[in-house]
């Protein structure tokens, strides 16, 4: 049961990881991508418009990420280019996302009469490694997006701490006039992790329809955008600490799915493992402490000239 | 000098307008070879604007600009880096949360970084330049005087054969400022052209070559240095005849006040300077200059005094009171003005109006409200005949705070601090940024409070202005007050090692 | 300085109008893509709205809440702090009306009972608010996470005690029973939907704006948020501003839940309303925080939200409830742009007058 719960956990954390990790490299650039709660929508709902169209996920999850870097590139534009309130111009996009999707899903379907369903991403267990005891069913019997996951986190750490581009982006979060003066476009810099957090924000978001439920509705990413966001306040702005939190409430929302099966009706409270990971994430923010945040997250940078 | 040589870069009729002034108008001038090119003139007059359009920090509105004589386009700082120029700002742009390589190599190394050779040729080109420095230190560990040379080793990864630095003595002793310049001499004998942006005139005549004077945002004289002298470029500075305030002696006290007395005064800090046994008297009409390196625990000293910042063991008396356990708002209703160093951090909220700016530090005192309702009319009164009082360049009493000058900002806060000092002044830098007629006017107003009998308490970088104004004069190092002196003790120099934090007279009792 | 003051509101009405209808036209034209005549369908719910007082009056029962909700957000805005949970304190209001409603009705006068709701729905919005600001003060825990998370909660909350304490007695659906009509906030127009929750509104509104510009309190608030620091070191304590502002916007978004609950709905329902919290984070930006001009925003909104409506109901036409969240989403995005074509225009204005003076020295 344990393992089966872990297991779980490592699925849910997939989209999480894509999330939290990217929000990272662009917090790090300096710009708080709040409009992820859209970008995963978008993505959700593109993934599963590809996927239904085409009749193959690949095409599916390629429009996802067209969806995402579309939102992304519409809030690089407003927040960075225009300085608007990051804060304020997420939560714009974030409700004209929910009217595109259901706009733009009756322009494509209509009114179904049943409710529209593709095919799940099939999970490919990994020849050997699968066959492992207890590691094999942890890691290794998943879909294609949690190897993806697998192989994009090491990367992705490896170019913020490792290359001139990581060193750049640290730059631009801490003290974008320093980056400046050293040759560096800040502006374009933050708006191309606006776009990268935009592209894997719309994976994430595929994943909860292509890769899980095979289905789309507009309430499916219920917040989750959120969670990834808080991930990357709550794991330090550090990628180590992002696959960390990540994990965190990969488990709690496996818990929640958990218990929701096993938990009958009556007075026994379901709905607060439903809120845990929302609970979770309000106790690990009071508690947080000693934050390394950068110097300049969500600050715009104005050249006076 | 060869003038038929072509020139390193020509600047052509540059014009730049912001939106609430003109920054420069039609500058032309040119910057040769090997020569250390002083940019000399008040605060506002213009020098760093017209530095950053050349370095493409700013983009100009007319005008071009000539590199050996062919246009160039400068659009962004790598513009200007691929031309050559490199800039190192008046406030250094290190991000102080990366090590001393990091930020050196920012910009200029491409792709995979391995920072352990990048340290090494850091700490090499270190050692090349005699630079005591350690590569893998983090920037906000480091005294201001090595973060410049951080910047000065940058702008050497970046090979340049133009360097520009912004009022770079600013924040450094007189020892240090000696030692740049020869630094300076150095670089340009090796070929290399530098401009000096400064407003002191001692440290134009040492180190430049030729000097640009500006003024109001135009070009007022370009000298070369050997030809000129110091009351030349005063007066091409200035355009107009300034009379200093005068200061009169200081008169017997009849209070029976008896004024601050600071007591074993400590505290912990963890980002910042630690204050360490600070002991000081202030008599009413009495002005304490403390002079020091900014960033020596002068800001700490303000805000320990002022009830911002807690203290680990001392007291504080003002006027036989002890203050050493109320809060800033009780201490505020005892009489305690400060104009901090920074106004629009610590003083103003720019975008409310005047008013509001008056009433900020009041809010809690019954004098302009009645059953929590601000009582406005009376408020716009004060607040106007504090306009007039101060000379302050304003439309009204609900002109917004950030649309006045710096100076005229300036003036606005002296008036409400010395309203509400009717004990303790307590000023940080009160003339940083201003220009010369701004500041005569700062001046007017402190001796004018320490005439009202205040206590004050002057914190300032410029040492001309703490020898003009102290009564004593106190030199703070490293959260330390190292001595207490008359004038008439100290010199440029012997002020100088103190503030490096050479004791010079260990043997000299420490006044009290 | 007139003149500039007036080129000032200028920009900003001509801007905001712009957007307003910029928003609202590609909304229309993205009808189009259904194969709906935009033009037929809006001037057809237009006509309704100018010919059919009870619809007019839904524009201002729709704007009821929304100013509450607003109101939520732009009275922590001032302080430099964002309540992106009035959602949840919306929701925790509407339980509080709800359960003390059905408690009382018929026991004590209309009068009484809409006071005391009134009240505890205000204070329950408070106590979520207050929590969020408690959190900030002692922890200095992010209010923005927090707050957004809180809604998830408390909406977890309501969901848990509709399938079981407050569930209808039928218990079918969860859902609570209606309140009697003596629990019901009285009619403001004959014939109409519209209800005495529109004037607790306005009042509520006007009195935020006295609290805001004329008070001592208002004035900490407002300088808290415009600097901290400074106010720190002028002896206002911003840790309390925090506390105050959030128990004063968690009340706000409170009364909102009770003017819904005793005014429209008169029964909790599950989901309601769910986008009131992001509505009045859009209108409190639109107004520019101003309390006043959020009476007039929410109006503007209850009017797309009416308009929209009236729209799904033309036979035939089949036009998608989802219009009105495209349309406020729009009509939001543009009103942030419009933000920056203001500071644009006005920056070109100032250095042509400076090029002007230049020229002429």
């Amino acid at each position: 049961m344990i393992i089966n719960l872990l297991s779980r956990a490592i699925t849910m954390s997939t989209p999480l990881f894509f999330g939290s990790v990217s929000e990272v490299v662009a917090e790090r650039s300096g710009v708080m991508v709040t409009a992820i709660e859209g970008i995963f929508l978008l993505g959700a709902w593109g993934g599963f418009v590809g996927t239904y169209l085409w009749g193959n996920a690949i095409f599916g999850l390629l429009l996802a990420m067209i969806c995402g870097i579309a939102v992304a590139a519409i809030y690089g534009v407003v927040t960075i280019f225009m300085k608007q309130h990051q804060v304020v111009t997420g939560t714009a996009l974030n409700i004209l996302a929910i009217g595109f999707c259901a706009f733009f899903q009756r322009v494509l379907f209509g009114i179904p009469q049943i409710p529209l369903q593709i095919q799940p991403l099939s999970v490919i267990p990994i020849p050997i490694l699968s066959e492992i005891p207890v590691l094999g069913e942890l890691f290794f019997n998943k879909n294609i997006l949690t190897y993806v996951a697998y192989v994009i986190i090491p990367i992705i750490h490896y170019m913020l701490y490792h290359t001139s581009l990581g060193l750049a982006i640290r730059s631009s979060g801490e003290n974008p006039q320093a980056a400046d003066v050293a040759g560096i476009n800040v502006n374009r810099l933050r708006f191309l992790t606006v776009l990268f957090a935009g592209m894997m924000g719309g994976i994430a978001g595929a994943f909860y329809s292509v890769g899980f439920l095979g289905m789309f509705t507009t309430n499916m990413i219920g917040g989750r955008g959120w969670i990834a966001f808080a991930i990357c306040f709550l794991g330090n702005w550090q990628i180590t600490g992002a696959v960390i939190g990540t994990f965190v409430f990969g488990l709690a929302e496996a818990l929640a799915i958990y218990m929701q099966s096993i938990g009958g009706g009556g007075f026994f409270p379901n709905e607060l493992f439903i809120a845990f990971p929302y609970i979770l994430t309000i106790v690990l923010t009071v508690m947080r402490r000693n934050f390394s945040v950068p110097a300049n997250l969500g600050i715009p940078y104005i050249k006076e000239g | 000098m060869a003038s038929l040589e072509t020139p390193l870069f020509s600047l052509k009729n540059i014009s730049k307008y912001f939106t609430r002034v003109v920054a420069n108008n039609n500058i032309s001038f040119d910057i040769r070879r090997g020569e250390v090119l002083a940019l000399l003139g008040e605060n506002g007059a213009g020098k760093s604007t017209i530095m950053k359009i050349l370095y493409g920090l700013y983009q100009m509105d007319e005008g071009e600009i000539l590199k050996d004589g062919n246009p160039i386009q400068i659009d962004s700082p790598k513009d200007a880096i691929k031309n050559g120029i490199a800039m190192i700002q008046q406030h250094f742009s290190l991000v102080s949360a990366h090590t001393v390589t990091e930020n050196i190599i920012l910009g200029s190394k491409r792709g995979r970084i391995d920072l352990r050779t990048a340290s090494r040729e850091v700490g090499e080109m270190a050692d090349k330049y005699h630079f005591d420095l350690d590569p893998n230190a983090l920037i906000r560990d480091l005294d201001v005087g090595v973060q410049q040379k951080v910047e000065i080793l940058k702008t050497m990864f970046q090979e340049a054969q133009l360097l520009i630095m912004d009022e770079p003595t600013a924040v450094l002793t007189p020892q240090e400022s000696e030692n740049l310049m020869i630094f300076v001499r150095q670089f340009a004998a090796a070929g290399h052209s530098v401009i000096f942006i400064t407003h002191k005139l001692k440290e134009v005549m040492s180190v430049a070559d030729r000097i640009i004077v500006m003024r109001d945002g135009e070009v007022h004289g370009d000298l070369l240095c050997q030809e000129t002298n110091e009351s030349e470029l005063s007066r091409l500075m200035i355009g107009r005849d300034l009379i200093a305030p005068h200061k009169p002696e200081a008169v017997k006290q009849m209070d029976d006040k008896n004024g601050l007395v600071v007591r074993h005064l400590s505290s912990k800090e963890k980002e910042t300077v630690s204050l360490s046994d600070i002991n000081f008297t202030i008599k009413p009409g009495e002005i304490l200059g403390v002079a020091g390196v900014s960033g020596n625990g002068q800001e700490e000293l303000c805000e320990v005094l002022i009830g911002a910042r807690a203290h680990t063991t001392g007291q504080v008396i003002l006027n036989y009171e002890d203050l050493t356990d109320l809060s800033l708002r009780e201490r505020i209703a005892k009489g305690i003005g400060y104009v901090p160093v920074n106004r629009y951090r610590d003083a103003f909220v720019m975008s409310m109006s005047l008013a509001e700016n008056m009433f900020l530090k009041s809010t809690y005192d019954p004098v302009w409200q009645r059953h929590g309702f601000i009582n406005f009319s009376q408020l716009n009164r004060q607040t106007d005949a504090s306009i007039l009082e101060y000379n302050i360049k304003a439309p009204g009493a609900d002109a917004v705070t950030g649309s006045l000058s710096g100076g005229n900002q300036q003036k606005m806060l002296l008036a409400r601090e010395v309203r509400l000092a009717k004990s303790l002044l307590i000023l940080n830098q009160p003339t940083r940024g201003l220009d010369l007629g701004a500041i005569n006017n700062v001046h007017t107003t402190i001796l004018k409070a320490r005439e009202e009998n205040k206590c004050i308490l002057l914190i300032s970088t410029e040492l001309s202005e703490i020898f003009m104004l102290s009564d004593r004069i106190a030199v703070m190092y490293k959260g330390r007050i190292v001595g207490i002196y008359e004038p008439k003790e100290l010199n440029t120099e012997r002020i100088g090692l103190l503030m490096a934090g050479f004791d010079d007279h260990q043997d000299e009792e420490v006044a009290l | 300085m007139k003149r500039i003051l007036n080129a000032t509101w200028r920009d900003m009405v001509l801007t905001n109008f712009a957007a307003i209808v910029a928003g609202i036209v590609l909304s229309g034209a993205l009808l189009l893509f259904l194969g709906i005549d935009p033009i037929f369908v809006f001037s057809t719910s237009i006509r309704a709205i100018l010919t059919d007082g009870y619809t007019a009056a839904d524009i201002l029962l729709k704007a009821t809440p929304l100013i509450m909700t607003a109101l939520a957000f732009a009275f922590t805005y001032k302080a430099n702090l964002f309540n992106i949970g009035a959602q949840g304190q919306f929701y925790m209001g509407a339980i509080a009306a709800i359960w003390l409603s059905l408690e009382l009705q018929n026991r004590i006068p209309t009068a009484l009972l809409l006071l005391i709701v009134l009240i505890v729905a205000l204070a329950a919005g408070a106590l979520i608010g207050g929590l969020i600001g408690f959190l900030k003060e002692r922890f200095d825990s992010n209010e923005f996470l927090v707050s957004m998370m809180s809604s998830y909660v408390v909406l977890a909350l309501m969901n848990y005690l509709l399938r079981t304490f407050l569930k209808e007695t039928k218990g079918e659906y969860p859902q609570t029973d209606p309140i009697a009509r003596s629990a019901w906030l009285p009619n403001l127009i004959k014939g109409t939907r519209l209800h005495y929750g529109f004037i607790i509104s306005v009042l509520f509104a006007v009195l935020i704006w006295v609290l805001l510009y004329k008070t001592t309190l208002g004035f900490r608030i407002r300088a808290v948020g415009q600097n901290s620091r400074a106010s720190a070191l002028s002896g206002i304590s911003p840790t309390k501003i925090y506390v105050i502002a959030f128990l004063i916007s968690g009340a706000l978004a409170g009364v909102a839940g009770f003017t819904e609950m005793n005014g429209v709905q008169h029964m909790l329902i599950q989901d309601f309303n769910p986008e009131m919290g992001a509505a009045g984070l859009g209108i409190a930006i639109l107004a520019n925080a101003n309390p006043i001009g959020i009476i007039f925003a929410s109006i503007l909104y209850g009017a797309l939200n009416v308009i929209g409506t009236q729209m799904g109901r033309i036979p035939g036409a089949n036009v998608p409830s989802s219009i009105v969240s495209l349309m406020q989403g729009f009509v939001m995005l543009f009103v942030i742009m419009a933000y920056y074509a203001r500071t644009k225009i006005a920056s070109r204005r100032e250095k042509n007058k400076r090029k002007r003076e230049a020229a002429l020295s």
